[in-house]
């Protein structure tokens, strides 16, 4: 009994030195696609997902939003509210932003894009925008009247407003409409940063606020805190509250606005992509094995007939599935690896909501590979059993 | 198990092929003895049923109806896992064709029906003698594409004896090979007959191959004439 169990690697030993270079290549080859299109499609989709979400992180909300408790307008005590979010242990950083109540006027068009007050070097502790300036630099300290707007405040190629201020340039005068009354502003940069929502907003410094309205002196309209580690928002907000901090407090996916339908729609398509490519996969490798175990069925019969026990046949072309498999797996992972991750890194996809490179889940690249290795062991399985189920004499004479 | 008188009794055994709408009855009823030692050579002329009968004695088959007994054991209704350790330890098969593992040498075809039951070592010795007793000592690796047709029939008989069965099947083992290799073969089946003692049933329909055997069987018309 014991020597028989070493019959399956005999003989997968021999087949795989007697088996054609070229077809087990091709075999390997064909395999290895089949893993590539399930691990390319998830990882381009979570690389989508993964970029938006990084996105809205970076440009707009940061980890978490707090907002002011409901029926109040403003968080007051702004300052002081930044300072103690910012010595919570797993807080990064914390600023405070306040929407301007007021309309844009450039020449005769007036749009109403948001206006948001800053501390210029706050912001760019919890924020990208100033590192995304194409035109003109970003706000500094004690800039009074100058104002930094988004890509799509300008009308720019590809813009998606319809009212914009197309043609402005640096330099140019924009007023700010408060109240009725316009307040002249120097425009000092554009930035662009790849994502809509973000592209659409304008900045000034909380000192220009000052000047405008004396009111909203350290009140904001909202927090943005950015955390160690992105995924424990939550924990970090019970430290929060732990310091007294009160407010509203949001997740940056609960503030992601229409990106998270756009989101859940990525998800959605690439959980149905997912489900074919496996159906793709499993058909293709079922079809592999399937069509080199019939052309075994001589050998096959041969061995049943000098008394070689089916379950030990079984294991053999289950065996060598296996290896088809792995070795498909192991090639489809270098490839991807070493070619399309560097190739897609160095040309990412550009999308409205930011550059998209393949994400590596690795938890999700050994489950499909895993997967793989399955879907060889029944297609080895399935048709070796109905082969050695089938009659000697058929199988010996091919019919 | 235990040794009987006849190693194989066969009684009034029928098998109906269907070849598409036609059934055509191969066997009606055929009953017959193969002692110990017996070289029996069965004859008869092409789709006469012996073959037929070869398949169902080499438990590579089932018939319709009848009983075949093994040293003494009905096999007919026996399950295919005790069939197919019967043919392993009992009985050496040998096809017209041939019938090689493509990727396995010579020495590899022989020794695996005996990697079955002992240990890889005395399988290879064993395998070794038997293709040296066929003159293809200098033949051991050499895949069967290497090898000539007698050659590769020399290789399926060795394979055949590897696990020293009680019986030996050959069905038309020199159909497919010339007048020298033929007769090489067919001395190889009289020197295991008749200095070894093993049972032969071989099927022919060379007349002049008749005459290696102690007693010849015509089949015709799926009965013994």
């Amino acid at each position: 009994m014991k020597n028989e169990f070493k019959i399956p690697f005999f003989l997968l030993g021999r087949f795989m030195r007697g088996s054609n270079k070229w077809t087990l290549s091709l075999v390997i080859f064909l395999l290895a696609i089949a893993y590539i299109n399930l691990i390319f499609v998830n990882s381009l989709f979570q690389g989508v997902i993964s970029a938006s979400n990084q996105q809205v992180i970076n440009t707009s909300t940061g980890n978490i939003v707090i907002t002011p408790v409901e029926g109040q307008e403003f968080i007051s005590n702004a300052e002081a509210t930044v300072s103690r979010a910012e010595q919570a242990d797993e807080v990064n950083a914390a600023a405070a932003e306040t929407e301007v109540p007021a309309s844009l006027r450039y020449q005769v068009i007036d749009a109403n894009f948001p206006v948001i007050a800053i501390d210029p070097e706050q912001e760019s502790r919890v924020t990208n925008i100033s590192q995304k300036m194409i035109q003109g630099s970003y706000l500094k300290a004690g800039d009074t009247d100058q104002i930094i707007i988004g890509r799509q405040v300008t009308g720019a190629q590809g813009a998606q407003n319809l009212s914009t201020f197309e043609g402005i340039q640096v330099g140019d005068k924009i007023s700010l409409v408060v109240s009725g009354i316009p307040h002249e502003f120097t425009l000092k940069g554009i930035f662009y940063s790849k994502f809509l929502e973000a592209d659409n907003r304008t900045f000034v410094t909380r000192q220009a606020l000052d000047g405008l309205l004396p009111d909203l002196h350290d009140k904001a309209s909202n927090i943005i805190v950015r955390i160690a580690k992105t995924g424990t928002e939550q924990t970090v907000i019970g430290q929060l509250r732990d310091r007294g901090i009160t407010g509203t407090f949001n997740t940056w996916e609960a503030m992601a606005g229409q990106l998270t339908t756009v989101v859940d729609s990525f998800i959605t398509i690439n959980a149905l992509l997912t489900t074919v490519g496996f159906l793709i996969a499993a058909v293709t490798i079922f079809i592999i094995i399937y069509v080199d175990i019939s052309h075994r069925r001589q050998e096959i019969g041969i061995l049943r007939a000098i008394g070689i026990k089916g379950y030990l046949i079984r294991t053999t072309y289950v065996f060598q599935s296996l290896v088809y498999t792995v070795l498909g797996v192991a090639v489809g992972a270098a490839v991807f690896f070493a070619v399309l991750v560097p190739y897609f890194w160095v040309h990412p996809f550009v999308l409205p909501l930011g550059d998209v490179t393949l994400a590596i889940l690795v938890d999700d690249l050994i489950g499909r590979g895993f997967g793989v290795l399955l879907l060889g062991i029944a297609s080895g399985l399935i048709p070796s059993i109905i082969v050695t189920r089938a009659k000697i004499l058929d199988e010996i004479a091919g019919r | 198990m235990s040794k009987n008188r006849d190693v194989i009794q066969v009684k009034s055994l029928e098998k109906t092929y269907a070849l598409g709408e036609i059934k055509v009855k191969a066997l009606r009823g055929v009953s017959l003895s193969i002692a110990y030692g017996d070289f029996l050579v069965v004859t008869g002329r092409n789709g006469s049923g012996k073959s037929t009968l070869l398949h169902q004695l080499g438990l590579l088959d089932h018939p319709d109806a009848g009983e075949i007994f093994f040293a003494g054991q009905e096999v007919t209704l026996m399950p295919e896992r005790r069939r197919t350790e019967l043919r392993l330890r009992n009985i050496g098969y040998i096809f017209q064709e041939f019938a090689l593992i493509p990727e396995l040498t010579a020495l590899e075809n022989v020794m695996l029906p005996a990697m079955m039951i002992g240990a890889r070592g005395s399988a290879r010795k064993r395998a070794q003698e038997l293709l040296a007793r066929v003159d293809l000592e200098n033949n051991l690796d050499h895949l069967p594409s290497q090898l000539s047709g007698g050659e590769q029939q020399k290789v399926a008989i060795a394979r055949a004896l590897i696990n020293d069965p009680m019986i030996i099947f050959a069905d038309e083992p020199t159909a497919n090979l010339d007048s020298i290799a033929a007769t090489d073969v067919i001395s190889v089946f009289q020197s295991l007959n008749r200095e070894a003692d093993h049972t032969i049933v071989m099927v022919t329909h060379e007349p002049e191959e008749t005459a290696c055997g102690n007693r010849v069987i015509t089949i015709a018309d799926g009965l013994i004439r």
